[in-house]
């Protein structure tokens, strides 16, 4: 739609950050409903950062690369790749979405249901962030995101770039999603990891959650000890039109029980 | 501010466009190509559906901006001249159309399909049309015109 209330558009690399400003990524949110509180957006597409990085550490996901090139991407033989076409098949909104969303926007839009933040959570993500006037710092994605629409970007900082780790890449995954109607948003996503070098398994829960929750495990713990893991992590779950906080708590544990299984038998 | 871009292969410019425009008010407002149209503005009911630099975007939700120096193809842009696309012409035949205000996207999303799969199965048409929403044939007649519109093609080439 249009945004009457925005008098300009620069270049993100020009703008000095001031209230009312908002980073430009793919525009698929920031143009789908009113911004009031908006007066100016600054485009990232001008820094014209690389997309996709691979090296022999893992993955860099530059914030402007889109779901699309993500997607795209023939990988070198990590196991965890498949869940990047799994993730971006979460996202509800259909391929002429994924052609222009970006990674970042996905993430600093900070919905519980943002597939790329379950994909890079899961695989031990850590965000690069730009502050102003130079100050560069790193945070897991699990930590970035704090709740539904917020995280930890402080005013005038942009989110630019996720590294993926190669060791988490390597690992054996499983993917489970549930929504209340068959192509509706992400309710629950549950994704685990295995480690082939020591057996080791970490368990994420986004979408039901309010804000992402990692369940980390030398061994597989069994159904009781898993079970007893996640009570005591005791997230808090989301509550909107897509699923009352009981039911997704009900289908977490499910879920969470099924990605166990198809680890343990690895 | 001024957008420069090219559309259906001809370079078109609009001025004094405001800064947040999205590129579907330029397209259908400044430069002369209403075939695009605005339902929802949202990104769901897919009937702002163009080609923008060669792949499917949804042009209420692209900055004005973020056009420019592109190549953007809208509904206008499938056939040449008075000649029909082959998709375009299906539709008629098959009936695909009633209030017709999902049609532009519609042709264009199933344009795209055809260029890139010369014969897809009947999921691979749901899954690509899946973004384009109809309120008024159920569907199904325009499932016909694209299978109808796949057949079509290979036997011309
Ligand atoms: C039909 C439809 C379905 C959708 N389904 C889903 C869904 O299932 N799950 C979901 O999570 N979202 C969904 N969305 C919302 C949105 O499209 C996606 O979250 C998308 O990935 C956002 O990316 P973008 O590049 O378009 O972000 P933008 O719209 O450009 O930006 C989103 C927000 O993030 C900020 N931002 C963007 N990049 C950065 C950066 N690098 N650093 C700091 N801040 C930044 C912007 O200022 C803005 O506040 C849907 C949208 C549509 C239209
Ligand atoms: S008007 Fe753009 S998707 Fe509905
Ligand atoms: S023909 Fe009326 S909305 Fe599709």
């Amino acid at each position: 739609m249009d945004l009457p209330g925005i008098t300009e558009v620069a270049d993100a690399r020009l703008g000095i950050w001031r209230p009312g400003d908002a980073w430009l990524a793919g525009g698929t949110w920031l143009f789908s409903e009113p911004q009031p509180a908006l007066t100016r957006l600054l485009d990232l597409h001008a820094f014209g950062w690389t997309a996709l990085q691979v090296s022999p550490d893992g993955l860099d996901i530059a914030a402007t690369c889109t779901l699309a090139e993500l997607a795209r991407q023939e990988f070198p033989p990590w196991q965890a790749a498949s869940l990047v076409g799994q993730c971006c098949a979460a996202l509800l909104g259909s391929f002429k979405v994924w052609n222009t969303a970006t990674v970042g926007g996905n993430i600093c839009l900070a919905l519980p249901a943002g597939p790329m933040i379950s994909l890079t959570a899961a695989l031990d993500g850590v965000a690069e962030i730009w502050g102003t006037g130079g100050a560069v710092r790193r945070i897991p994605v699990a930590d970035f995101v704090t709740g539904p629409g917020r995280c930890r970007l402080r005013p005038g900082e942009l989110l630019r770039s996720v590294h993926l780790p190669i060791g988490a890449l390597q690992c054996a995954t499983a993917f489970r999603q549930l929504s209340l109607s068959a192509l509706g948003r992400s309710a629950a996503v549950v994704i685990g990891r295995r480690s082939p070098s020591d057996g080791a398994l970490v368990i994420t829960l986004t979408a039901a959650t309010t804000r992402p929750v990692q369940l980390r495990f030398p061994a597989p713990p069994g159904p009781d000890g898993l079970l007893a893991t996640l009570a005591a992590a005791a997230p808090r779950y989301h509550d909107d039109v897509h699923g009352a906080p009981a039911w997704r708590e009900a289908i977490t544990r499910q879920l969470a029980l099924e990605v166990l299984d198809e680890l343990e038998r690895l | 501010m001024r957008v420069t871009c090219t559309v259906n292969g001809e370079q078109h410019q609009a001025d004094d466009v405001w800064e947040g425009e999205s590129l579907l008010y330029v397209l259908r407002e400044r430069m002369g190509f209403p075939g695009s149209k605005n339902a929802c503005e949202q990104g769901e009911c897919g009937s702002c559906t163009i080609y923008l630099d060669g792949v499917l975007a949804c042009a209420c939700l692209v900055a004005a901006g973020q056009a420019q120096g592109r190549g953007v193809r809208t509904v206008e842009g499938l056939g040449s001249g008075d000649e029909l696309a082959t998709i375009q012409q299906t539709f008629l035949e098959a009936g695909a159309v009633q209030c017709g205000f999902c049609t532009p996207g519609l042709l264009v999303a199933a344009h795209d399909l055809l260029e890139r799969h010369a014969g897809p199965t009947d999921a691979e048409i749901r899954e690509a049309l899946a973004g384009n929403l109809c309120r008024c044939t159920g569907y199904e007649k325009i499932m016909e015109a694209v299978r109808l519109g796949a057949t079509r093609r290979a036997t011309a080439s």
